[in-house]
Protein backbone atom coordinates (compact mmCIF):
# COMPACT_ATOMS: atom_id res chain seq x y z
CA UNK A 1 0.00 0.00 0.00
CA UNK A 2 3.07 2.57 1.74
CA UNK A 3 4.94 1.59 -1.89
CA UNK A 4 2.07 2.02 -4.44
CA UNK A 5 1.39 5.64 -3.24
CA UNK A 6 4.88 6.61 -3.40
CA UNK A 7 4.65 4.92 -7.04
CA UNK A 8 1.87 7.42 -7.80
CA UNK A 9 3.77 10.09 -6.36
CA UNK A 10 6.77 10.00 -8.02
CA UNK A 11 4.76 9.00 -10.98
CA UNK A 12 3.00 12.71 -11.05
CA UNK A 13 5.39 14.36 -9.49
CA UNK A 14 5.56 16.85 -12.22
CA UNK A 15 1.49 17.39 -11.24
CA UNK A 16 2.97 17.35 -7.63
CA UNK A 17 5.03 19.88 -8.27
CA UNK A 18 2.51 21.92 -10.81
CA UNK A 19 0.54 22.14 -7.95
CA UNK A 20 2.62 22.96 -5.11
CA UNK A 21 4.45 26.25 -6.83
CA UNK A 22 1.73 27.56 -7.93
CA UNK A 23 0.31 28.03 -4.52
CA UNK A 24 3.45 28.91 -3.25
CA UNK A 25 3.17 31.48 -6.18
CA UNK A 26 -0.27 33.02 -4.62
CA UNK A 27 0.66 33.49 -1.27
CA UNK A 28 3.94 35.13 -2.21
CA UNK A 29 1.53 37.46 -4.46
CA UNK A 30 -0.30 38.02 -1.63
CA UNK A 31 2.52 38.85 1.01
CA UNK A 32 5.75 40.19 -1.14
CA UNK A 33 3.80 41.91 -4.25
CA UNK A 34 5.43 39.47 -6.26
CA UNK A 35 4.12 40.20 -9.80
CA UNK A 36 1.13 37.99 -10.82
CA UNK A 37 2.86 37.09 -14.17
CA UNK A 38 5.78 36.36 -12.92
CA UNK A 39 6.85 32.33 -9.81
CA UNK A 40 4.94 30.28 -12.19
CA UNK A 41 1.43 30.30 -10.72
CA UNK A 42 -0.16 30.94 -14.11
CA UNK A 43 -1.17 34.45 -13.65
CA UNK A 44 -0.08 35.69 -16.92
CA UNK A 45 -2.54 37.36 -18.81
CA UNK A 46 -4.89 38.07 -15.93
CA UNK A 47 -3.87 41.75 -15.30
CA UNK A 48 -1.85 44.46 -16.58
CA UNK A 49 0.45 44.67 -13.49
CA UNK A 50 3.50 42.54 -15.31
CA UNK A 51 7.30 42.94 -13.93
CA UNK A 52 8.25 45.07 -17.15
CA UNK A 53 4.93 47.90 -16.52
CA UNK A 54 6.70 48.39 -13.16
CA UNK A 55 8.68 51.10 -13.07
CA UNK A 56 11.82 51.26 -10.43
CA UNK A 57 12.20 54.82 -9.34
CA UNK A 58 15.68 55.75 -6.91
CA UNK A 59 16.57 58.88 -5.07
CA UNK A 60 20.15 59.36 -4.14
CA UNK A 61 20.27 61.25 -0.47
CA UNK A 62 22.90 63.85 0.63
CA UNK A 63 22.72 66.27 3.37
CA UNK A 64 19.76 68.72 2.21
CA UNK A 65 19.37 67.23 -0.97
CA UNK A 66 16.95 64.36 -2.60
CA UNK A 67 18.13 63.55 -6.44
CA UNK A 68 16.34 61.32 -8.63
CA UNK A 69 18.72 58.71 -10.32
CA UNK A 70 18.41 56.99 -13.80
CA UNK A 71 19.38 53.58 -13.11
CA UNK A 72 22.35 52.05 -15.07
CA UNK A 73 21.89 49.84 -17.78
CA UNK A 74 23.68 47.75 -16.32
CA UNK A 75 21.79 47.28 -13.39
CA UNK A 76 18.47 46.79 -15.45
CA UNK A 77 18.33 42.84 -14.57
CA UNK A 78 18.60 43.49 -10.73
CA UNK A 79 16.08 46.43 -11.18
CA UNK A 80 13.94 44.08 -13.13
CA UNK A 81 14.42 41.28 -10.89
CA UNK A 82 13.23 43.89 -8.00
CA UNK A 83 10.16 45.09 -9.54
CA UNK A 84 8.84 41.62 -10.08
CA UNK A 85 9.66 40.74 -6.71
CA UNK A 86 10.18 43.62 -4.33
CA UNK A 87 11.60 41.99 -1.38
CA UNK A 88 13.46 44.03 1.46
CA UNK A 89 17.35 42.28 0.47
CA UNK A 90 16.54 42.43 -3.26
CA UNK A 91 15.51 46.40 -2.93
CA UNK A 92 18.42 47.07 0.05
CA UNK A 93 21.38 45.40 -3.01
CA UNK A 94 19.91 47.62 -5.82
CA UNK A 95 20.21 50.26 -3.68
CA UNK A 96 23.72 50.02 -2.33
CA UNK A 97 24.84 49.50 -6.56
CA UNK A 98 22.72 52.57 -7.21
CA UNK A 99 24.56 54.55 -4.49
CA UNK A 100 27.41 54.37 -6.67
CA UNK A 101 26.57 55.88 -9.59
CA UNK A 102 28.05 59.48 -9.45
CA UNK A 103 25.82 62.80 -8.78
CA UNK A 104 26.49 66.38 -8.77
CA UNK A 105 26.83 66.46 -5.53
CA UNK A 106 30.35 66.39 -3.55
CA UNK A 107 29.06 65.08 -0.35
CA UNK A 108 28.95 61.08 -0.19
CA UNK A 109 25.75 59.95 -0.35
CA UNK A 110 23.67 59.32 3.08
CA UNK A 111 21.02 57.00 1.49
CA UNK A 112 19.74 55.58 -1.36
CA UNK A 113 15.94 55.10 -1.81
CA UNK A 114 14.40 52.27 -4.27
CA UNK A 115 10.77 52.93 -4.78
CA UNK A 116 8.24 50.13 -7.07
CA UNK A 117 5.63 51.61 -8.98
CA UNK A 118 2.63 50.08 -10.66
CA UNK A 119 -0.64 51.28 -12.99
CA UNK A 120 -3.80 50.60 -11.74
CA UNK A 121 -6.37 51.62 -14.24
CA UNK A 122 -10.17 52.58 -14.10
CA UNK A 123 -12.30 49.86 -15.58
CA UNK A 124 -14.56 52.60 -17.43
CA UNK A 125 -12.00 54.94 -18.57
CA UNK A 126 -8.82 53.33 -18.51
CA UNK A 127 -7.58 56.20 -17.05
CA UNK A 128 -3.84 55.33 -15.30
CA UNK A 129 -2.93 55.78 -11.51
CA UNK A 130 0.59 55.53 -10.56
CA UNK A 131 0.17 53.72 -7.45
CA UNK A 132 3.16 52.63 -5.03
CA UNK A 133 3.95 48.91 -4.44
CA UNK A 134 7.07 49.23 -2.09
CA UNK A 135 9.61 51.77 -0.93
CA UNK A 136 12.68 51.08 0.66
CA UNK A 137 15.59 53.76 2.20
CA UNK A 138 18.81 51.94 2.48
CA UNK A 139 21.50 53.55 4.63
CA UNK A 140 24.88 54.26 3.05
CA UNK A 141 27.73 52.96 5.28
CA UNK B 1 -5.63 12.93 -63.35
CA UNK B 2 -1.80 13.68 -64.78
CA UNK B 3 1.47 11.76 -63.45
CA UNK B 4 2.16 15.02 -61.18
CA UNK B 5 -0.92 15.24 -59.26
CA UNK B 6 -0.99 11.46 -58.84
CA UNK B 7 2.43 11.60 -57.11
CA UNK B 8 1.46 14.72 -55.05
CA UNK B 9 -1.71 12.89 -53.86
CA UNK B 10 0.29 9.57 -53.16
CA UNK B 11 2.66 11.83 -51.37
CA UNK B 12 0.42 13.18 -49.47
CA UNK B 13 -1.38 9.90 -48.17
CA UNK B 14 1.89 8.39 -47.16
CA UNK B 15 2.22 11.54 -44.67
CA UNK B 16 -0.77 11.39 -42.98
CA UNK B 17 -0.32 7.54 -42.72
CA UNK B 18 3.09 7.94 -41.24
CA UNK B 19 1.51 10.71 -38.53
CA UNK B 20 -1.42 8.08 -38.05
CA UNK B 21 1.10 5.50 -37.64
CA UNK B 22 2.99 6.98 -34.86
CA UNK B 23 2.72 6.19 -31.28
CA UNK B 24 1.41 9.11 -29.18
CA UNK B 25 4.62 9.26 -27.26
CA UNK B 26 6.77 10.21 -30.57
CA UNK B 27 3.63 11.95 -31.57
CA UNK B 28 4.64 14.13 -28.64
CA UNK B 29 7.75 14.12 -28.27
CA UNK B 30 8.82 15.38 -31.51
CA UNK B 31 6.94 18.27 -31.61
CA UNK B 32 8.59 19.01 -27.59
CA UNK B 33 11.72 18.88 -29.01
CA UNK B 34 10.85 21.14 -32.43
CA UNK B 35 9.45 23.70 -30.22
CA UNK B 36 12.86 23.90 -27.96
CA UNK B 37 14.51 24.47 -31.59
CA UNK B 38 12.50 27.17 -32.89
CA UNK B 39 12.11 28.66 -29.32
CA UNK B 40 15.29 28.20 -27.48
CA UNK B 41 15.08 28.85 -23.51
CA UNK B 42 17.24 29.92 -21.21
CA UNK B 43 20.76 31.93 -21.60
CA UNK B 44 24.09 31.16 -22.41
CA UNK B 45 24.73 28.43 -19.53
CA UNK B 46 21.72 26.60 -21.18
CA UNK B 47 20.76 27.38 -23.99
CA UNK B 48 23.74 26.07 -26.37
CA UNK B 49 23.20 22.54 -24.58
CA UNK B 50 19.63 22.17 -24.71
CA UNK B 51 19.46 23.04 -28.56
CA UNK B 52 22.48 20.56 -28.80
CA UNK B 53 20.09 17.72 -27.17
CA UNK B 54 17.20 18.70 -29.12
CA UNK B 55 18.92 17.95 -31.88
CA UNK B 56 20.14 15.06 -31.26
CA UNK B 57 16.69 13.68 -30.05
CA UNK B 58 15.53 14.09 -33.35
CA UNK B 59 18.50 13.67 -36.08
CA UNK B 60 19.38 10.23 -33.58
CA UNK B 61 16.17 8.08 -33.94
CA UNK B 62 17.26 5.93 -31.27
CA UNK B 63 18.11 9.06 -28.92
CA UNK B 64 14.47 9.67 -29.48
CA UNK B 65 13.34 7.50 -26.36
CA UNK B 66 16.76 7.65 -24.25
CA UNK B 67 16.14 8.57 -20.75
CA UNK B 68 19.32 10.56 -20.45
CA UNK B 69 18.70 12.75 -23.21
CA UNK B 70 15.09 13.43 -21.31
CA UNK B 71 17.08 13.77 -18.13
CA UNK B 72 19.54 16.35 -19.78
CA UNK B 73 16.43 18.38 -20.91
CA UNK B 74 14.78 18.06 -17.14
CA UNK B 75 17.65 19.52 -15.51
CA UNK B 76 18.59 22.02 -18.31
CA UNK B 77 15.34 23.42 -18.29
CA UNK B 78 14.87 23.39 -14.85
CA UNK B 79 18.13 25.16 -14.53
CA UNK B 80 16.70 28.26 -16.54
CA UNK B 81 14.00 28.39 -14.22
CA UNK B 82 16.17 28.79 -11.17
CA UNK B 83 19.01 30.91 -12.91
CA UNK B 84 15.97 33.47 -14.37
CA UNK B 85 13.81 33.02 -10.78
CA UNK B 86 10.86 35.30 -10.71
CA UNK B 87 11.76 35.94 -14.07
CA UNK B 88 10.24 33.21 -16.61
CA UNK B 89 7.07 32.90 -18.05
CA UNK B 90 4.51 30.14 -17.35
CA UNK B 91 5.95 28.19 -20.22
CA UNK B 92 9.41 27.77 -19.01
CA UNK B 93 7.92 26.21 -15.42
CA UNK B 94 5.45 24.43 -18.04
CA UNK B 95 8.46 22.92 -20.17
CA UNK B 96 10.36 21.33 -16.97
CA UNK B 97 7.60 19.64 -15.91
CA UNK B 98 6.97 17.91 -19.58
CA UNK B 99 10.78 17.52 -19.60
CA UNK B 100 10.37 15.38 -16.25
CA UNK B 101 7.25 13.66 -17.32
CA UNK B 102 8.80 12.29 -20.32
CA UNK B 103 12.03 11.57 -18.31
CA UNK B 104 9.70 9.63 -15.20
CA UNK B 105 7.38 7.79 -18.00
CA UNK B 106 10.85 6.46 -20.29
CA UNK B 107 12.59 5.75 -16.82
CA UNK B 108 9.70 4.20 -14.08
CA UNK B 109 7.43 2.05 -16.89
CA UNK B 110 9.86 0.51 -19.59
CA UNK B 111 7.41 -1.50 -21.16
CA UNK B 112 5.14 1.00 -21.73
CA UNK B 113 5.56 4.72 -21.07
CA UNK B 114 2.65 5.96 -23.02
CA UNK B 115 0.08 5.42 -20.09
CA UNK B 116 2.48 7.49 -17.29
CA UNK B 117 2.88 10.26 -20.11
CA UNK B 118 -0.77 10.30 -20.82
CA UNK B 119 -1.97 11.05 -17.50
CA UNK B 120 0.67 13.85 -16.67
CA UNK B 121 -0.24 15.22 -19.70
CA UNK B 122 -3.91 15.45 -18.97
CA UNK B 123 -3.20 16.43 -15.62
CA UNK B 124 -0.81 19.23 -16.50
CA UNK B 125 -3.16 20.74 -19.26
CA UNK B 126 -6.34 20.32 -16.79
CA UNK B 127 -4.00 22.14 -14.15
CA UNK B 128 -2.69 24.83 -16.19
CA UNK B 129 -6.19 25.78 -17.24
CA UNK B 130 -7.44 25.45 -13.78
CA UNK B 131 -5.20 28.09 -12.36
CA UNK B 132 -4.81 30.39 -14.87
CA UNK B 133 -8.90 30.41 -14.74
CA UNK B 134 -8.81 30.80 -11.13
CA UNK B 135 -6.37 33.85 -11.55
CA UNK B 136 -8.72 35.94 -14.21
CA UNK B 137 -12.04 35.07 -12.19
CA UNK B 138 -10.87 35.67 -8.44
CA UNK B 139 -7.75 36.30 -7.58
CA UNK B 140 -7.14 39.33 -10.38
CA UNK B 141 -9.52 42.11 -10.07
CA UNK B 142 -8.31 43.51 -13.13
CA UNK B 143 -9.71 40.54 -15.63
CA UNK B 144 -13.56 40.17 -15.81
CA UNK B 145 -14.27 43.58 -15.50
CA UNK B 146 -12.44 44.20 -18.99
CA UNK B 147 -9.62 45.78 -17.85
CA UNK B 148 -6.75 43.50 -18.55
CA UNK B 149 -8.02 43.48 -22.48
CA UNK B 150 -8.91 47.31 -22.64
CA UNK B 151 -5.46 48.10 -21.11
CA UNK B 152 -3.17 45.31 -22.82
CA UNK B 153 -4.82 45.80 -26.24
CA UNK B 154 -3.47 48.86 -26.50
CA UNK B 155 -0.14 48.85 -24.38
CA UNK B 156 1.37 45.35 -25.59
CA UNK B 157 2.45 46.30 -28.92
CA UNK B 158 2.23 42.38 -30.12
CA UNK B 159 -1.90 43.29 -29.77
CA UNK B 160 -1.44 46.72 -31.99
CA UNK B 161 -2.19 44.67 -35.34
CA UNK B 162 -5.29 43.07 -33.99
CA UNK B 163 -6.38 46.04 -31.99
CA UNK B 164 -5.94 48.37 -34.94
CA UNK B 165 -8.52 45.81 -37.49
CA UNK B 166 -10.74 44.15 -34.95
CA UNK B 167 -11.40 47.83 -33.28
CA UNK B 168 -11.44 49.74 -36.29
CA UNK B 169 -8.77 52.47 -34.91
CA UNK B 170 -6.85 55.03 -37.05
CA UNK B 171 -2.71 54.34 -36.71
CA UNK B 172 -3.19 58.24 -34.93
CA UNK B 173 -6.17 57.35 -32.52
CA UNK B 174 -4.75 53.93 -31.69
CA UNK B 175 -1.18 55.79 -31.03
CA UNK B 176 -3.38 58.22 -28.62
CA UNK B 177 -4.95 55.76 -26.95
CA UNK B 178 -1.73 53.93 -26.11
CA UNK B 179 0.11 56.98 -24.71
CA UNK B 180 -3.10 58.21 -22.87
CA UNK B 181 -2.95 54.28 -21.62
CA UNK B 182 1.05 54.18 -21.10
CA UNK B 183 0.57 57.19 -18.69
CA UNK B 184 2.35 59.51 -20.63
CA UNK B 185 0.17 62.48 -19.80
CA UNK B 186 0.08 61.34 -15.87
CA UNK B 187 -0.79 63.87 -14.03
CA UNK B 188 -3.65 64.52 -16.42
CA UNK B 189 -6.82 66.60 -15.80
CA UNK B 190 -10.57 65.44 -16.48
CA UNK B 191 -10.26 67.07 -20.54
CA UNK B 192 -7.28 65.12 -21.07
CA UNK B 193 -9.56 61.69 -20.57
CA UNK B 194 -9.88 60.34 -24.33
CA UNK B 195 -13.35 58.13 -24.62
CA UNK B 196 -12.70 54.45 -25.24
CA UNK B 197 -14.33 53.70 -28.89
CA UNK B 198 -17.17 51.90 -27.74
CA UNK B 199 -16.48 48.96 -30.19
CA UNK B 200 -12.87 48.51 -28.54
CA UNK B 201 -15.19 48.09 -25.38
CA UNK B 202 -17.10 45.91 -26.99
CA UNK B 203 -14.12 43.83 -28.28
CA UNK B 204 -12.56 43.52 -25.07
CA UNK B 205 -15.51 42.34 -23.06
CA UNK B 206 -15.66 39.90 -25.72
CA UNK B 207 -12.24 39.05 -25.21
CA UNK B 208 -12.65 38.75 -21.42
CA UNK B 209 -15.51 36.53 -22.13
CA UNK B 210 -14.27 34.61 -24.72
CA UNK B 211 -11.28 33.27 -22.65
CA UNK B 212 -12.63 32.84 -19.98
CA UNK B 213 -15.51 30.33 -21.46
CA UNK B 214 -12.47 28.76 -23.75
CA UNK B 215 -10.16 28.38 -20.76
CA UNK B 216 -12.42 27.02 -18.36
CA UNK B 217 -13.61 24.57 -21.11
CA UNK B 218 -10.37 22.92 -21.77
CA UNK B 219 -9.77 22.92 -17.90
CA UNK B 220 -12.89 21.09 -16.73
CA UNK B 221 -12.70 18.92 -19.43
CA UNK B 222 -9.13 17.78 -18.92
CA UNK B 223 -9.60 17.02 -15.57
CA UNK B 224 -12.87 14.89 -16.22
CA UNK B 225 -11.90 10.92 -15.84
CA UNK B 226 -10.89 9.50 -19.41
CA UNK B 227 -13.53 7.16 -19.34
CA UNK B 228 -16.64 9.07 -19.35
CA UNK B 229 -17.78 10.45 -23.01
CA UNK B 230 -17.95 13.98 -22.31
CA UNK B 231 -13.88 14.32 -21.51
CA UNK B 232 -13.35 13.49 -25.03
CA UNK B 233 -14.76 17.00 -26.48
CA UNK B 234 -11.01 18.37 -24.26
CA UNK B 235 -8.64 17.53 -27.17
CA UNK B 236 -11.24 19.64 -29.76
CA UNK B 237 -11.20 22.67 -26.99
CA UNK B 238 -7.53 22.59 -26.27
CA UNK B 239 -6.92 23.00 -30.29
CA UNK B 240 -9.66 26.02 -30.62
CA UNK B 241 -7.95 27.73 -27.67
CA UNK B 242 -4.37 27.11 -29.49
CA UNK B 243 -5.81 28.35 -33.01
CA UNK B 244 -7.57 30.92 -32.03
CA UNK B 245 -5.59 31.91 -28.93
CA UNK B 246 -2.21 32.46 -30.57
CA UNK B 247 -3.28 34.05 -33.44
CA UNK B 248 -4.11 37.32 -31.65
CA UNK B 249 -1.79 36.85 -28.76
CA UNK B 250 2.03 35.12 -30.30
CA UNK B 251 3.67 33.02 -28.13
CA UNK B 252 4.04 30.31 -30.26
CA UNK B 253 6.71 28.40 -27.71
CA UNK B 254 3.84 27.85 -25.24
CA UNK B 255 1.39 26.78 -28.13
CA UNK B 256 3.10 23.89 -29.28
CA UNK B 257 4.47 22.80 -26.20
CA UNK B 258 0.10 22.95 -25.17
CA UNK B 259 -0.15 20.48 -28.60
CA UNK B 260 2.67 18.23 -27.87
CA UNK B 261 1.45 17.66 -24.47
CA UNK B 262 -2.20 17.12 -26.04
CA UNK B 263 -0.87 14.63 -28.70
CA UNK B 264 0.97 12.62 -26.00
CA UNK B 265 -3.25 11.63 -24.25
CA UNK B 266 -5.03 12.27 -27.33
CA UNK B 267 -6.01 8.74 -27.80
CA UNK B 268 -7.15 7.73 -24.31
CA UNK B 269 -10.50 6.56 -24.22
CA UNK B 270 -10.58 6.61 -27.83
CA UNK B 271 -11.38 4.39 -30.60
CA UNK B 272 -8.74 3.83 -33.47
CA UNK B 273 -10.85 6.01 -36.17
CA UNK B 274 -11.25 8.88 -33.56
CA UNK B 275 -7.82 8.65 -32.46
CA UNK B 276 -6.13 9.15 -36.07
CA UNK B 277 -8.55 12.13 -36.74
CA UNK B 278 -7.42 14.01 -33.23
CA UNK B 279 -3.64 13.40 -34.11
CA UNK B 280 -3.81 14.98 -37.09
CA UNK B 281 -6.33 17.91 -35.52
CA UNK B 282 -2.72 18.09 -33.25
CA UNK B 283 -0.55 18.33 -35.81
CA UNK B 284 -2.31 20.64 -38.27
CA UNK B 285 -2.71 23.10 -35.44
CA UNK B 286 1.41 23.11 -34.97
CA UNK B 287 1.80 23.89 -38.36
CA UNK B 288 -0.94 26.80 -38.33
CA UNK B 289 0.64 27.64 -35.43
CA UNK B 290 3.80 28.67 -37.30
CA UNK B 291 2.40 30.59 -39.67
CA UNK B 292 0.96 32.97 -37.89
CA UNK B 293 4.35 34.65 -36.93
CA UNK B 294 4.32 35.48 -39.54
CA UNK B 295 1.40 35.97 -41.22
CA UNK B 296 -0.11 38.61 -38.64
CA UNK B 297 -2.89 41.13 -38.24
CA UNK B 298 -0.67 44.37 -38.74
CA UNK B 299 -0.56 43.17 -42.55
CA UNK B 300 -3.72 43.39 -42.93
CA UNK B 301 -3.39 47.27 -42.27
Amino acid sequence: MYKTGLYACVRCLPVVLLVVLALSQIYLVKTTSLSPWAGGGFGMFSTPDAPRSRVVRAYVLTPGVRREVEIPGSLADAALRAAAMPTDPRLRALALEIARVPTPETAPPRAVVVEVWRMEYDPETLAPSPRIVKSLEAPVE
Amino acid sequence: MSDAAARTKGGFRRGLAAIKGMDAFELALRPTLVDLLLRPVGGWTVRPFTLALAALGLLAPGLLRAPVLWLGLTVLTGARVVLDWPLPDNHAYLLFYWCLAVTLSLTLTPGGPGKTLSLNARLLIGLVFAFSVLWKLALSPDFMNGTFFGVTMLADPRFEGFTRVAGGLSAEGYDALREFVLGAAVPYGAADVPEIPPRLAALSHFLTYWTITIEGGVAVFFLLPARLAASKLRDYLLVIFCVTTYAVANVDGFGWLLLAMGAAQAGEGRGEKEKNRVRLLYVAAFLLVIFYRYYTFSRLL
